[in-house]
């Protein structure tokens, strides 16, 4: 089955070629040329990943990412010009799961997107189930559950509480992380690790500035708590 | 020649003598000669006027005795010894009576051996007189006072110790008010240096800023409308500076973002088409090759002139982290080669940690292996090294090294060795080193190329450590 991945961007001619690299990678694409039509897209259509340039006309690629999460968990990878590096933290926040900086050379394109996928599909190295303090995460189902309730989290958040969860009482260097979830290298971004750790905390810690269940180990990395 | 020398030497010690320094030294120098010369002349006035002063009431007490004497003289008393005696302990004075050629005296320590012989004929023709006289080191006033009628002659020698005591202590205590003075001097010399220097010190330390490329420092206008002139002037030049400067950047700017789109379309392109290189008859093929290598090329050459100008107009963000700079470098000259190079890593290097953009700093390794390998004739050694503070990266090749008068124009944008001037296939973009010097420039850090021993070039970058 082909992976069905939606383009939004607004320059016709480099929509045009990424749509060329998708679909020479085998995917099938659909297109859109602003947020407002790549949202009603997505709402129409299934859709396995979502490629979004921040840099759009009315409603931007933060938005996108904003409304994509309050509904789905889909992998959203985003576009942005390395001179608004700051523009990345914002769109990790908002809820995009990684990011390719323009132009995008597309061999690292398709790795990046490769990578999204293969996290979204990707069974569990440990079967079963692991606890961390009252998280019970159920690794095969890519379920977590909290006190017994659901715990709606992204692939990307609940590889990385998976890693983390796995191994409690270890410490997580964020190069061994990056490369474990994102599949970096050690020169990734390792503001990818500290932004998702944050909207992780905001959704399983009871109070986020005060972590008990994922601490910051300073110049080393994290850690899950053992119990 | 050894006059010159040393004429040499005594100029380079003149020119070593910072203002500071100086006016230090003048302030010294003027309050030491005002306070030695205030010193002396209270000294000599006061010694004067104690003398004059003590001089005239022992020659009031002499009168006195002579009185006395006068009288026991013309009676003939015999008991003129005994008197004598009782005139004065001989630690405070000594008596003496000279009567037609015969000495007599009180005590048997007075010997009239220390009274002056000008001073006795001055009395013996008849009149009365003094002077200063020093016996044993100390000092003493003879005082003579001719015994009219009876021809006879009264001399009293006086210690003048106490006095003597008293000049001492208030050389002493004019000394040490000198000193005082002279340090206080010296202190005020410093203190108004400072002054006078600390808007130089200001100007001096936002150019180093701007040099350093934070072209946004300015100068506080001082209070002082002669300082506030240069205040003014200087700021005036950076602003001109940094508007210039600006206007650079964002035009390089403007032009890569323009160039940005179609290159990214140009390169999304050329890949798709080249994934079906297999389908082209040969002529095509070779054109698709040279597309591909040209396009890459220039895309690299947009991004690397667009992260220039980022950093000239100073507004590259740079996402600093703490890394271990044994483990970056090894891990950057790794993924910059395909064959194995090894670090070589002195002792301390190991632990030495550096906060850097993670991304910007593998680019400047990897643009100096690059350009070993390109220019150079291959990477001969890549080392790293730690000391007082820094951290010492050094890429080493075993070309035709830089010459001396090219060695801080390669780090220019577009300039070449001598030896490369002609572009070779992938010859690089003639950019590598200078982004090498922004991206080295933005962390605080200096890269700098020098002859290797054995001949070639060492590139050394050197970058501050955290710990």
């Amino acid at each position: 089955v082909a992976t069905r991945v939606l383009l939004i961007e607004d320059d016709e001619h480099v929509r045009a070629s990424l749509r060329l690299v998708l679909q020479q990678e085998g995917s099938a694409v659909c297109e859109a040329a602003s947020g407002e039509d790549g949202l009603a897209v997505f709402r129409r259509s299934p859709t396995d990943i979502v490629l979004v340039d921040i840099m759009l006309p009315g409603a931007d690629g933060f938005h996108v990412c904003r409304e994509i999460r309050r509904e789905s968990d889909v992998p959203i990878l985003v576009l942005t010009a390395r001179s608004d590096s700051h523009d990345v933290v914002a769109a990790l926040e908002a809820g995009a799961d990684d990011y390719v900086v323009k132009p995008a050379v597309p061999k690292e394109l398709t790795a990046r997107l490769r990578a999204l996928l293969r996290r979204a599909n990707r069974a569990a190295s440990v079967s079963g189930r692991v606890r961390l303090g009252d998280l019970e995460i159920d690794v095969e189902s890519a379920q977590v559950r909290q006190r017994g309730e659901p715990v709606a989290l992204t692939r990307t958040e609940f590889r990385l509480l998976c890693e983390l969860a796995q191994v409690p009482g270890r410490v997580m260097s964020r190069e061994t992380l990056l490369e474990r979830v994102w599949g970096y290298d050690y020169f990734g971004d390792s503001r990818l690790v500290d932004v998702h750790i944050r909207r992780l905390r905001c959704k399983i810690e009871e109070e986020a500035s005060r972590p008990r269940l994922i601490v910051t180990v300073r110049g080393l990395g994290y850690r899950a708590q053992p119990p | 020649v050894t006059a010159r020398t040393h004429e040499g030497r005594r100029d380079r010690t003149r020119r070593r003598l910072g203002l500071r320094k100086r006016l230090t030294l003048i302030f010294a120098v003027g309050a030491l000669t005002l306070s030695t010369s205030v010193v002396v002349i209270s000294y000599e006035l006061s010694r004067a006027y104690l003398i004059r002063q003590r001089t005239t009431s022992l020659e009031q007490q002499t009168y006195v005795s002579a009185r006395l004497l006068r009288a026991r003289v013309r009676a003939g008393d015999p008991e003129i010894p005994a008197l004598l005696a009782s005139l004065g302990p001989g630690r405070t004075s000594l008596h003496y009576l000279l009567d037609e050629g015969r000495w007599t005296t009180g005590l048997d320590e007075a010997d009239p051996a220390i009274l002056p012989a000008g001073l006795i004929d001055v009395v013996r023709q008849g009149h009365a007189g003094h002077q200063l006289i020093r016996v044993g080191g100390t000092p003493r006033l003879a005082i003579g006072v001719p015994l009219a009628e009876s021809g006879a002659s009264y001399f009293a020698v006086y210690s003048l110790e106490l006095l003597n005591r008293t000049l001492r202590v208030l050389a002493n205590s004019l000394l040490v008010a000198a000193a005082i003075t002279t340090l206080l001097g010296a202190i005020a010399g410093w203190w108004a240096s400072r002054r006078v220097l600390a808007p130089l010190a200001e100007v001096s330390e936002a150019a180093a800023a701007i040099a350093g490329g934070r072209l946004d420092v300015r100068v506080v206008a001082d209070q002082d409308p002669d300082l506030a002139k240069v205040a003014t002037s200087f700021n005036r030049m950076t602003d001109a500076l940094q508007e210039r400067m600006q206007r650079d950047a964002r035009f390089a700017s403007a032009v890569s973002h323009e160039l940005r789109s179609p290159l990214a379309t140009l390169v999304s392109s050329v890949e798709v088409v080249g994934a079906r290189r297999h389908e082209f008859e040969r002529p095509a093929r070779e054109a698709l090759d040279l597309l591909e290598s040209e396009v890459t090329h220039l895309a690299r050459l947009v991004e690397d002139l667009l992260e220039i100008s980022r950093i000239e107009a100073g507004v590259a963000d740079l996402v600093m982290e703490e890394v271990r700079a044994a483990e970056f470098v090894t891990r950057a000259v790794a993924s910059s080669v395909a064959e194995r190079i090894s670090v070589d890593l002195d002792a301390v290097a190991r632990d030495a940690v550096l906060r850097v953009d993670k991304r910007r700093l593998e680019r400047v390794v990897s643009n100096l292996i690059s350009n070993a390998k390109h220019h150079g004739g291959g990477v001969a050694r890549v080392s790293l090294e730690h000391r007082d503070g820094v951290v010492l990266i050094c890429v080493e090749d075993d070309g035709p090294g830089v010459p001396a008068d090219e060695r801080e124009q390669i780090f220019e944008p577009f300039v070449r060795g001598r030896g490369a001037r002609h572009r070779g296939v992938h010859g690089g973009a003639g950019l590598g080193l200078s982004l090498v010097a922004e991206h080295v420039r933005a962390h605080d850090g200096h890269v700098w190329v020098e002859e290797r021993t054995n001949g070639g070039a060492r590139f050394v970058v050197e970058l501050p450590v955290v710990t």
